[in-house]
């Protein structure tokens, strides 16, 4: 028996019916977390990884194969599994602390409030309880997001390309940030991105996915100890060895022009 | 302090709207002190605000506003709650919509004028027909814009309850109204500018006892030019009031909502 919070994903397919045409956006996908796991997923545009996110947060029904939970099938979403979605989905009307509740049962007893307020902690976003979404960054948004997806306490964290609307400085210590929060919550992540260099620093494996169909072309794992160095040889090595598969590697680089 | 702040800032902010107004009225003083139009026609300035006291303090302008706000309360009330509750069904349920639309969409197009001989016939002439008139006036903004404003809520809002396994009735109370609140409050101000246009046109095209419609009416059948300009100053200064008031709330409630789009 496994540890609870494993996903399996057997033999995926799923189709979108369009104008009469039958596209398969999934071909056969089949991937295993192991609890506690940080599984990122890269892809171009439109290569379906976001589809798959979709199935496994239970957004998205039809799809042929299994996806399991902790060896039971999904049915539909819970409050098992946590998602950020890239726009941070907080409701403009509503507080950050009410926010960060949404999830909650009853928001308003002793209990639940204090989970709010340790999340919001987590985060960084102490502070900011009373503030409403507008008055708050890119980056801040996303953080509360986040609070808001931990606060139910879930077994596994899906993340749709989460700092894809932020810019590079911001994202990279918001790298960090998720490092951490991933750390002191012992959570499985998966993550949806197409930044590689973000994908290797996070990642215990990244799952690289071609498009049309979106299939797994190749899982690369990323044995380096964490907090890990963007500009470190092993690093820039993992990042060739992603780069190649996408036709994007050269053969010889210069290191200097003369 | 504040309140002179306050005053200031308003003053800095609307003193071009002012302008408008006092160079219209200069224009009528002018155009009045030279006698280039008859005084029949168009009464002078000094002459119609005498007229405004009369009818002020014998009480005929209040007791007809009176009347006029009272027919419109039960009319609006009627029309708007009823224009709330359809179309927050068709916002809510796709059956509902499929079955309403095209119904609504049909008779929406009718104008008002088109009712005329049903609601004589079925209301007669007294405030009941007044009141049915308003009502229609005041029904459809509210439904046009209830669903709209459901209908606009963004998915994505919708996708977050369905990750948080909210049932039916948390959905509506947490997000669907809320989202839906500053359309609603834009449907009811639409339908109250309806309901004022309409008590006036009703009571001067089906004739009351009392009403600011009907007073200025009377004034046109008397050629009382000089009554007819201080009726008409009063609807505006009236809807206006309204409008500007409705305007305030509606601009407090979507303050989250331009900011964040």
């Amino acid at each position: 028996m496994n540890k609870v919070g494993t996903l399996e994903v057997n033999n995926l397919n799923k189709r979108f019916g369009s104008l009469g045409q039958d596209v398969k956006v999934l071909d056969d996908v089949n991937l295993t977390v192991k609890p506690g796991e940080f599984i990122s997923i890269v892809g171009q545009s439109g290569c379906g990884k976001t589809t798959f996110l979709r199935l496994v947060v239970g957004l998205e029904s039809d799809y042929e194969g299994d996806i399991l939970l902790d060896g039971k099938k999904l049915n539909g979403p819970d409050l098992k599994r946590g998602v950020v979605f890239q726009d941070h989905r907080l409701l403009p009307w509503l507080t950050i602390e009410k926010n960060v509740g949404m999830g909650l049962k009853n928001s308003s007893d002793r209990e639940a409030r204090k989970s709010v307020l340790e999340h919001i902690e987590l985060v960084g976003l102490k502070g900011y309880e009373k503030h409403y979404p507008h008055q708050l960054s890119g980056g801040m948004s996303q953080r509360a997001a986040i609070a808001r997806a931990l606060v139910n306490r879930p077994k596994i964290l899906m993340l749709d390309e989460p700092l894809g609307a932020l810019d590079a400085l911001t994202r990279m210590y918001m790298h960090q940030e998720l490092e951490r929060i991933w750390k002191k919550e012992g959570i499985t992540m998966i993550m949806v991105t197409h930044d590689v260099d973000e994908a290797i620093f996070l990642s215990d494996r990244v799952v690289i996915m071609s498009s049309r169909p979106g299939t797994i072309r190749k899982i690369i794992p990323v044995p380096l100890a964490r907090p890990r160095d963007r500009a470190g040889t092993d690093f820039l090595r993992i990042k060739e060895e992603v780069l190649k598969e996408f036709h994007l590697h050269t053969e010889t680089p210069f290191s200097y022009a003369i | 302090m504040v309140i002179a702040e306050k005053i200031k800032g308003f003053i800095a902010g609307n003193y071009r709207g002012f302008i408008t107004f006092l160079s219209l009225f200069i224009l009528w003083s002018g155009v009045t002190h030279y006698q280039l139009l008859s005084p029949e026609s168009l009464p002078a300035p000094q002459v119609v605000t005498a007229t405004f006291k009369e009818v002020f303090s014998s009480g005929l302008l209040g007791k007809s506003l009176g009347m006029s706000l009272s027919r419109i309360a039960r009319g609006f009330l009627i029309g708007c709650s009823l224009g709330f509750l359809v179309g927050a069904a068709m916002g809510v349920s796709r059956s509902a919509e499929r079955l309403l639309a095209p119904l609504i969409n049909a008779v929406r197009q009718v104008p008002i004028i088109g009712w005329i001989p049903l609601i004589i016939v079925w209301c007669g002439i007294a405030d009941m027909s007044k009141i049915t008139f308003i009502a229609i006036g005041a029904f459809f903004p509210m439904v046009v814009n209830t669903f709209d404003g459901i209908r606009s809520v963004p998915h994505g809002y919708l996708e977050v309850a369905r990750v948080f396994e909210y049932g039916r009735l948390r959905l509506l109370r947490s997000i669907v109204v809320p989202g839906a609140l500053p359309a609603i409050v834009s449907g009811i101000r639409l339908s109250l500018g309806a309901s004022w246009m309409l008590v006036v046109w009703s009571e001067i095209n089906t004739r009351s006892d009392f009403g600011i419609g009907d007073m200025l009416w009377s004034a046109r059948e008397s050629s009382k030019m000089d009554l007819v300009i201080v009726c008409i100053v009063v609807i505006g200064a009236v809807a206006f009031s309204i409008n500007e008031l409705l305007g305030q709330i509606e601009s407090r409630l979507q303050g989250w909502k331009r900011s964040c789009r």
